[in-house]
């Protein structure tokens, strides 16, 4: 479970302070799928950086009682430099993983094939994605956080994404962002909305989703 | 859920590790250069020293004097140059949650020690195969000191990290500020050499305390005239309580 308690998030750019999030005490529904909608600037990602753990609020506390992923969706945490294998040993070794079950893991869901042993600089950022999804999957998390993941890559990729989703969300759960309501509403149940500071929950995606637009339209 | 210790630990590794990838990731001897490299220039400098024959301060040999203040001094200074930074070349890896700032800043800590203790050992045992020097007559006083240069290069560098989220204008700063230092640490000269107007005011630098520690350590009969442990050992403790707590302080502002 995570449980957000008097939760004050802002952003300080050049002497503009922007608030993300006001005030919020929330839990997150236990076994339950997330999706989270809002416009473009309201702080999504923020908020997803906040639920992983990678920022801290400015005041109030977050807790998760279970083993929630980093924010999956973009290669930030790969360094170009090293392999794609080194990169793989790497988060293995920080999550205490098999580092060679991992590599074996990521080897066929990735499809990168002897490029696993190039550095990440010579990637095409289609094969970085398919790296780090490879890589959040190949350990065992009870939330998944994605940040619109499933907009890069091909159809093959994007197949074997849901496949893959498919399997996990048997015993994990996702908090998703996406602006794709075809995709929301295939993998997300219960809909969270941020907008000006506020996040509210609904009970079904689609009145999220429906306040959304109507947000959109104002 | 394993214990925050051994998920610490298990962070701080992987860091470490990653650390000797990315250093000289492109070469292909990788972490060999970090450690060979600076060995080989100073081991250059000490050639052509040497050459000049510049007779040394203490003992016999001028490449076992220069080594004990050039290391010394080097250590402390690439702990201060490489922390200041550690922040903001890791900012990516702050991406995964179980990653804190302070892993970056003392992952970096372990790693350039690991890498000093393999250049030194890697240096004076050259010099003792080629009779050049000999192994340290009171070894734990030359460790004692290299850990506390460790500790006052760590106080140092989380200060400079913390100085340059403030102010990023900081980097140039330091590095106008610490220059100096290479003369002003005993490297060339021990302080009895100067008349005791001058040595007094160097006696302000602590990273002469250290250079003077280690030489009190490895000579066993060199007895420094202005060594003060406590002082060093002061200014470590108060640098490290002003880096890490102004990096507590500020920790919130990711940029």
């Amino acid at each position: 479970m995570i449980e957000f308690k008097n939760v004050r998030k802002t952003y300080r750019l050049k002497g503009v302070e922007k608030v993300i999030i006001e005030n919020l005490t929330m839990k997150f529904p236990k076994g339950k799928n997330i999706g989270i909608v809002g416009h473009n600037g309201a702080g999504k990602s923020t908020l997803m950086r906040l639920i992983a753990g990678a920022e801290l609020p400015d005041e109030g506390t977050i807790k998760r009682h279970v083993k929630v992923s980093w924010p999956l969706g973009f290669a930030g945490g790969f360094s170009g430099n090293m392999t794609g294998i080194e990169n793989i040993r790497f988060v293995a070794r920080m999550y205490g993983e098999d580092t060679e079950r991992m590599i074996d893991f990521v080897e066929d869901f990735s499809e990168l094939g002897a490029s696993m042993r190039l550095p990440i600089s010579t990637y095409s950022s289609g094969m970085r994605a398919r790296l780090a999804f490879g890589v959040s999957m190949a350990i065992d998390f009870k939330y998944y956080l994605i940040d619109e993941v499933t907009a890069v890559g091909d159809a093959r990729f994007k197949k074997k994404c849901d496949e893959v989703f498919q399997s996990k969300l048997e015993k994990s759960n996702i908090i998703m962002i996406s602006h794709s309501d075809g995709t929301l509403k295939k993998l997300c149940n219960v809909g969270c909305l941020l907008h000006e500071g506020k996040l509210t929950m609904y009970d079904d995606l689609n009145e999220a989703l429906a306040q959304h637009s109507s947000n959109q339209m104002a | 859920m394993d214990g925050v210790l051994v998920t610490q630990s298990r962070v701080l590794g992987a860091l470490v590790l990653r650390e000797t990838r990315v250093a000289f990731g492109n070469s292909q001897l990788g972490y060999f250069w970090a450690v060979f490299q600076p060995t080989l220039s100073t081991m250059v400098l000490v050639g052509i020293f040497a050459a000049i024959g510049r007779p040394p301060s203490i003992g016999t040999s001028f490449a076992l004097f220069f080594g004990t203040g050039i290391f010394t001094f080097q250590y402390y200074n690439k702990l201060t140059s490489s922390l200041m930074t550690a922040v903001q070349q890791g900012k990516g890896l702050l991406t995964y949650p179980l990653v804190k700032e302070t892993d970056l800043l003392l992952a970096k800590f372990i790693f350039v020690s690991m890498t000093y203790a393999l250049i030194m050992m890697l240096f004076y045992g050259c010099l003792i195969v080629v009779g050049e020097g000999f192994f340290p007559k009171r070894l734990e006083e030359v460790i004692l000191a290299l850990a506390a240069i460790g500790l006052l290069g760590l106080g140092g560098g989380v200060t400079n990290a913390v100085l340059l989220r403030l102010w990023p204008t900081w980097k140039q700063v330091e590095a106008i500020l610490s220059r100096p230092l290479f003369f002003l640490s005993g490297i060339f000269y021990i302080p009895s050499e100067f008349p005791p107007e001058i040595y007094r005011l160097l006696a302000w630098n602590p990273v002469l305390h250290g250079v003077e520690w280690v030489r009190e350590g490895y000579y066993g009969y060199y007895d420094s005239i202005i060594l003060d442990k406590t002082y060093l050992l002061s200014f470590a403790l108060v640098l490290l309580l002003f880096g890490f707590s102004g990096e507590r302080l500020y920790r919130k502002k990711v940029q």
